[in-house]
């Protein structure tokens, strides 16, 4: 009987033990709710281990969960246990697939942990087409509403970043479905789409003649850009970028956040992933968890409100 | 060229890029032959050992998976039946017939040795040719892709045997398969009976390993019913094959080797199609080609030939897009190109003069991998052989349950192992009303597609007659109608020779 006891007294023991262990005792995963080697896979590929440095060396693992437009995982960052062992890279897709209703999951469903990177969009034009300058392809737009063709994945960054511009410059366009940048890549080479939402990454096709960048929606002109204009210079009145951060299932305990957000702030100046961001042409851009919030509820109302007057509000 | 291209070699010959190549090639060729597993997750679960390569260290193994799994997936489908990977299904139709037949290392050497030539050729036409075979993959928009997946789909009449009615039914299934969840342009959600299960549909792997595998399982089960008893000692099948037989069978026909090449080079220079594409479109080709399409689907030789050169080929083609505009052909290419931005290469279509040592060395690699891929065959086409003399009670569920952790471990959830199992029992009932798979599989990999391309063309361009007054598009809506033409006169030709000779000498 004292065996018993002892026993079970030990296991209670060694259960409280698991409990108590220090947060973290077992290797965290981080969805990224498309597939491996797109944009934001390619953000946290090298953000991983950065984080797994910041966080004592307890492994990351990069889980990508791709499907319909970036829901599924969402659907299961929402769902997993709010213990600080799942967390889920998002973008600012969740605002506009939420409001279009493709997805049921909102950004309140989530505890925010820390913003990491900004990449600022490009409007970048066919080779096929026939203006040089943005100033040329207004005109045109101007003069033939409803003629120019952009590709874009339908309520999602790609298709808000240019009704920002249309709204703006008070121009019409015409939007055809390709999802996800590769897709439009291949169309615009070809010349079946005139515009599309670009980023540095595509550098190498402008310089070889392959692809227009017409102007960028950065506040100021970029460093690896200088010939090519802001949209604000043009007076256009449009910033745009597509920011990425990650979030905790709603409930996650303070502590563990709080961890987290150290961890973040000082994976974020990790020189390997400042690198590796700049190759990419992304800027490192950090918000702690209280800047994250404010940030996610401006941009939902942004979003909302760019849904709304795209006539694609569902909610 | 030429002479970059030997500097290629000469770089990759080290033994700091032969050992991932060779290693990823294993890798490949394993998860293409497991049921389930594709190459895309293979690569994914290599991705993370490359970052700490450099980077035509990393290409290389990926390179590697890349050739392997495309032939390991032969494999498995000439052995057991299940397509190990996607592109995979058409070796089923004969390889497994022959294998059947008591040949199972000719069937998997034919596999093997045609794949190592089919990539081989592609590899020499791609250096040749990568500037005009992009060209070419550019000029194909909306309309042009919409009217090459009618084309495809028009296959459906020459791949059915028996009854056209069910042949079209069992196309018209696939299709409708594709039609649940989300629609693809404006995430509409139809056919869901309002539930969350539903709304993304039915994803394409889940739904193929259930048709094709469970329904495969099923019947190999009903047919072990008592006989394994009786013949439990059953007399292995010769495991040793004559290589210079099997090599003659390939040589002795080198108009449908040659073609199917062209067609899975084709069909992978064009983006987001796909080897399972590619191998279905050469293995009808082949059919219609041949002097006697009726031997096909019982184990005729052509059958493997096409279906495999095809499938390697396919590889070589999506290697064109990175080449000639560093954009990802494939979901494959697509994780290569990542691999490349996380080492901070620019892609591009800058990319081959940037960095030629790496282009060069990509090529090399794939031209490398598909002798390392015969060799590593060599050394383990015994131990997979093997397999054959397993007795079924032991092979079917352990493969079963392979299919099982396949299904999950696509996007780690539980739903796509339920899909799984609701088309396994659909794909068993279809089999016992005799209703042919493949057109079922073909209409579920085009539907997506075609609804996609459709409404992409309406969206540019209201005007219908573009589909016809576009050369390339005009053209494939043409060849549609001849394929079902010519599908239709060749099983009535086919009939009334059945009628006239009963009983033809088999191969």
């Amino acid at each position: 009987m004292k065996v018993v006891t002892a026993a079970v007294a030990g296991l209670a023991l060694c259960a409280f033990a698991s409990v108590q262990a220090a947060y973290p005792d077992r290797p965290i995963k981080v969805i990224v709710p498309w597939a491996a080697g797109g944009d934001t896979d390619n953000i946290f590929r090298p953000f991983g281990p950065a984080l797994q440095k910041a966080m004592g060396g307890t492994t990351v693992v990069i889980a990508n969960i791709g499907g319909a437009s970036g829901t599924v995982g969402a659907r299961e960052a929402k769902g997993s246990p709010p213990d600080g062992y799942t967390l889920y890279a998002v973008h600012d897709y969740i605002h506009s697939t939420y409001y279009i209703g493709i997805s049921d999951v909102n950004y309140t469903d989530f505890e925010p942990v820390c913003l990491i990177a900004s990449t600022p969009s490009i409007v970048t034009a066919s080779p096929k087409t026939k203006w040089n300058t943005m100033k040329e392809m207004v005109a045109d737009a101007k003069a033939h509403p409803g003629q120019i063709s952009v590709g874009a994945t339908l309520g999602s960054t790609s298709h808000f970043f240019p009704a920002l511009i249309e709204k703006a410059a008070g121009i019409k366009f015409k939007y055809i479905s390709y999802d996800g940048l590769a897709q439009r890549m291949n169309a615009i080479l070809g010349g079946h789409i005139d515009l599309t939402d670009g980023n540095l990454t595509q550098k190498g096709k402008v310089d070889a003649g392959q692809l227009k960048f017409l102007a960028t929606a950065t506040e100021k002109r970029s460093p690896e850009l200088p010939n090519v204009p802001t949209l604000k210079e043009l007076g256009i009145n449009v910033e745009y970028a597509v920011s990425r951060g990650l979030l905790a299932p709603k409930g996650t305990p303070n502590d563990i956040l709080t961890k987290l957000e150290g961890a973040c702030s000082q994976a974020a100046k990790d020189p390997g992933f400042a690198e590796s961001m700049r190759k990419q042409g992304t800027d490192v851009h950090y918000l702690d968890r209280k800047g994250y919030a404010s940030f996610l509820k401006d941009n939902d109302t942004l979003n909302k409100n760019l849904a709304r007057e795209l006539g694609l509000l569902k909610r | 060229m030429i002479d970059l291209l030997l500097a290629g070699i000469d770089n990759i010959v080290h033994l700091k890029y032969l050992v991932p190549l060779f290693l990823g090639t294993l890798v490949g060729l394993i998860g293409g032959a497991l049921p389930g597993v594709t190459i895309t997750m293979t690569i994914i679960i290599v991705l993370p050992f490359t970052f700490g390569l450099d980077p035509l260290q990393g290409l290389a193994t990926m390179t590697g998976v890349y050739v392997g799994g495309s032939a390991g997936g032969a494999i498995t489908a000439a052995l057991i039946g299940i397509p190990g990977s996607p592109s995979a299904i058409t070796t089923t139709f004969d390889g497994f017939p022959m294998t059947q037949k008591g040949q199972p290392g000719r069937a998997i050497w034919l596999g093997i040795w045609s794949s190592c030539f089919g990539g081989l050729l592609a590899g020499l036409f791609l250096i040749g040719a990568t500037g005009p075979l992009a060209a070419i993959a550019l000029e194909f928009g909306p309309w042009e892709y919409f009217s090459l997946f009618v084309f495809a789909l028009s296959m459906v009449a020459g791949l059915t045997e028996g009854s056209l009615v069910k042949g079209l039914l069992s196309g018209t299934i696939g299709l409708a398969i594709t039609i649940v969840g989300f629609d693809p342009i404006m995430s509409v959600p139809r056919f869901t009976l309002g539930t969350e299960f539903l709304r993304s549909g039915f994803p394409f792997l889940p739904v193929l390993i259930g048709i094709f595998a469970f329904a495969q399982l099923m019947t190999d089960i009903e047919k072990m019913d008592g006989s394994e008893q009786t013949s439990a000692p059953i007399k292995a099948p010769p495991l040793t094959v004559s290589h210079l037989k099997v090599l003659w069978e390939i040589i002795s026909r080198p108009f449908l080797f040659i073609w199917s090449t062209l067609v899975g080079i084709l069909i992978g220079v064009l983006p987001a199609i796909g080897g399972s594409a590619a191998t279905v479109m050469a293995y009808d080709q082949a059919k219609k080609f041949s002097k006697h399409p009726e031997r096909f689907g019982k184990g005729n030789p052509e059958g493997i030939i096409a279906s495999e050169a095809s499938c390697n080929a396919n590889v070589g083609g999506s290697l064109v897009t990175i080449m000639a505009f560093g954009i990802p052909g494939d979901a494959v290419t697509a994780v290569m190109l990542g691999a490349m931005t996380i080492h901070g290469i620019q892609s591009g279509p800058l990319f081959v003069s940037q960095h030629p040592t790496i282009a060069y060395g990509i090529y090399a690699a794939y031209l490398l991998a598909h002798p390392i891929m015969v060799l590593i065959c060599a050394f383990g086409a015994r131990l997979f052989l093997r397999v054959v003399t397993v007795p079924k009670s032991m092979l079917i569920p352990n493969v079963l349950v392979l299919c099982v952790i396949g299904a999950f471990a696509l996007n780690n959830i539980m739903e796509d192992v339920v899909v799984l199992l609701l088309f396994g029992l659909v794909g068993y009932a279809l089999v016992k009303a005799r209703f042919p798979l493949a057109p079922l599989i073909l209409g579920l990999i085009l539907g997506d597609q075609i609804e996609v391309n459709l409404l992409r063309a309406i969206m540019s361009d209201p005007d219908p007659w573009l589909f016809f007054t576009r050369p390339i598009s005009g053209s494939l809506l043409g060849l549609s109608v001849a394929s079902v033409i010519f599908a239709i006169w060749q099983h009535q030709r086919h009939k009334g020779r059945a009628e006239k000779i009963e009983t033809e000498p088999d191969f």
